[in-house]
């Protein structure tokens, strides 16, 4: 608790700091001017999923609708296949896109031969830095009819005519997780190389004279030293588990896979940016964002639990 | 001898884990290869000869046909100048005045740092959302222009926490002595503290520069009039076109010469031209992208 009199004398100093610090305080403005246009006005604009919003309109001749658009989402049809498709998504990744770059790691380390790891460990997060466009591009090539994957299966005898796969619902979450993993897996491990890295060497030649072989090192050794960075990153996996993706979704689908494609954001902007439906999809969108607020501070409560370490 | 004989001393399964292991390494570095390969020789092959199939690893019709194609009949060379244009204004300009606000946040005796810090930190848990987003857009002006690359993306939250963090690190004394000296806030920064921040400010702009390179939905919602298409949304134009098959097969009739055109071999093309900046810069920039991760992880 602060005296009166030390708020005061706070106040004075705030006060006086307008002139004698008025440089960083022209800088700040211009800064906070900024993140009021661009971030809080645009935080502020999702009250309209409470209105009956049309462009052009003043709010305050708009009609409050209150819940009116959350209720209807959640009797519309669409709402158990954008869920399903989102949590789907998300939960691929979660294991299978989660496992992949700590198996890379872990095989990654046991290279020993320096100049062979350094090219293999560059090579794996080219695809990080291309854009989805691109790798829509290549799988187009790729995974059409005259693509090479159909002229290996075709020679292989696995198929006797060509698949579209891009066309294919069943393949579709199968496709997109894979792309996923090829362009991120080798980013997602540049943490857990690090987390090797920084293992206690001492321990390895402790386990030496225990008699460990080098797989029981791997086991024993090095799989605990990393264990807090995999739990912590899976942790605030889950506080992201409603981001299932955007940009992979709306390049590679089609109006023939959209049935398993369309996840919350992308129904956001089917909704809002192509119907012109803006209340509606706000309201989606809003949504969202409390879910996933929530599920953040969940996760992070438990990472400060578990770990020790935690995001704020 | 002992402590070598120890160490060379390796059983079969080890060996035979080893062989596995760089083979896995084999497979996996070409996995992560082979698709750019791909598409680098089917834009060097003949668009007429790459569907007979059975193409690999080399082309079998050597041609720059393609090439020639989407730089003389398409406006792919404008969109890599706007694309050029809008990482390097847009990268600049962010690191620059995020670079600033990072500095202006680690003064020790200015008295609103910390409040500065928190209007920014919230900006990194609460967002606006697309559609509120894009609205406030449209009522500044700001849709159908090339403000809307760089303006909104002046001041970021992640990269000032990054910054300060840095500068926080550089010894106080190298400002303080120039304050005294009666320099203003804009020299200091600009003299003494952004030519020590190299490695962070490295980190920064490659980051934000293959940001703005490898943007897409942006222009597309954004910019959706087409005055400021960048060099992914030709090609995404040119994903749909194959999709829908297509405008350039008629347009193949007009022009006998490139009858050896097909959609596939101009998509190839068109993809090498949006992926080499990257692929050419990558070996350069790898290095400080693993460094900016590194700074962040610690930091976070």
């Amino acid at each position: 608790m602060k005296s009166k009199e030390q708020k005061a004398k706070n106040r004075k100093e705030l006060i006086r700091s307008f002139r004698t610090q008025r440089q960083m305080w022209a800088i700040s403005a211009v800064a906070i001017l900024w993140a009021i246009i661009f971030c809080y006005i645009p935080m502020l604009g999702n009250v309209i999923a409470f209105f009956d919003y049309t462009p052009g309109q003043s709010l305050v001749d708009c009609k409050f609708v209150g819940l009116k658009y959350w209720i209807d989402f959640f009797q519309l049809p669409d709402m158990g296949r954008v869920f399903r498709n989102t949590l789907v998504i998300s939960g691929l990744s979660m294991t299978i896109g989660f496992v992949a770059p700590i198996v890379f790691a872990l095989l990654l380390n046991e290279i020993h031969h320096t100049l062979f790891k350094k090219v293999v460990q560059t090579i794996s997060y080219l695809p990080y830095f291309i854009s989805w466009v691109v790798v829509a591009s290549i799988l187009f090539t790729l995974l059409g009819t005259d693509g090479n994957i159909n002229e290996l299966l075709l020679n292989m005898g696995v198929i006797d005519k060509p698949i579209a796969f891009l066309n294919e619902k069943n393949y579709f979450w199968g496709i997109l997780t894979t792309s996923n993993i090829w362009k991120d897996v080798g980013w997602s491990a540049i943490i857990y190389i690090s987390a090797i890295a920084g293992v206690d060497g001492t321990l390895y030649e402790a386990g030496s004279v225990d008699g460990l072989g080098r797989f029981g090192k791997a086991w024993h050794i090095t799989l605990p030293g990393i264990a807090p960075t995999v739990i912590m990153l899976f942790i605030m996996g889950i506080g992201g588990i409603l981001n299932a993706g955007f940009e992979q979704q709306l390049l590679i689908g089609n109006p023939l896979t959209q049935e398993v494609y369309e996840n919350i954001d992308t129904y956001v902007y089917r909704y809002g940016m192509q119907l012109g439906r803006y209340s509606f999809a706000t309201s989606i969108g809003l949504m969202k964002s409390i879910f996933g607020f929530i599920l953040v501070l969940i996760s992070n409560k438990i990472s400060a639990k578990v770990t020790d370490m935690r995001l704020f | 001898m002992k402590r070598k004989g120890t160490k060379i001393k390796t059983s079969l399964g080890s060996k035979i884990f080893d062989v596995f292991n760089v083979c896995f390494m084999l497979v996996f570095a070409f996995v992560m290869i082979y698709p750019f390969w791909n598409q680098l020789v089917i834009s060097f092959n003949e668009g007429s000869d790459t569907v007979k199939g059975g193409l690999a690893f080399l082309p079998r019709a050597f041609t720059v046909e393609n090439y020639s194609y989407i730089f003389t009949r398409t406006n792919i060379a404008k969109g890599a100048v706007i694309s050029v244009l809008r990482a390097v204004v847009g990268t600049t300009l962010t690191i620059m005045c995020t670079g600033l606000l990072g500095y202006i946040t680690t003064i020790q005796h200015f008295v609103g740092k910390r409040f500065v810090r928190l209007v920014f930190i919230i900006t990194m848990y609460f967002g606006g959302g697309l559609i509120p987003t894009f609205l406030l857009y449209s009522n500044l002006g700001l849709l159908d222009t090339f403000t809307v690359y760089w303006l909104p993306a002046l001041f970021s939250a992640y990269f000032m926490m990054l910054m300060a963090s840095f500068i926080q690190g550089l010894p106080d004394s190298l400002a303080e002595s120039a304050r005294l000296d009666g320099a203003n806030e804009l020299t200091i920064y600009f003299r003494v503290i952004l030519p020590l921040c190299t490695p962070v400010m490295a980190a920064t702009a490659i980051m934000t520069a293959v940001g703005h390179w490898n943007s897409w939905f942006d222009v597309m919602i954004y910019n959706s009039g087409g005055n400021w298409d960048t060099l992914q949304v030709y090609l995404r134009k040119i994903l749909m076109e194959s999709e829908q098959a297509s405008k350039l097969l008629s347009e193949q009739k007009q022009f006998e010469a490139m009858r050896n055109l097909t959609t596939s071999s101009v998509r190839a093309a068109t993809t090498m031209v949006v992926t080499i900046p990257i692929v050419c810069i990558y070996p350069f920039f790898q290095k400080y992208f693993v460094g900016g991760i590194t700074i962040g992880a610690v930091k976070g």
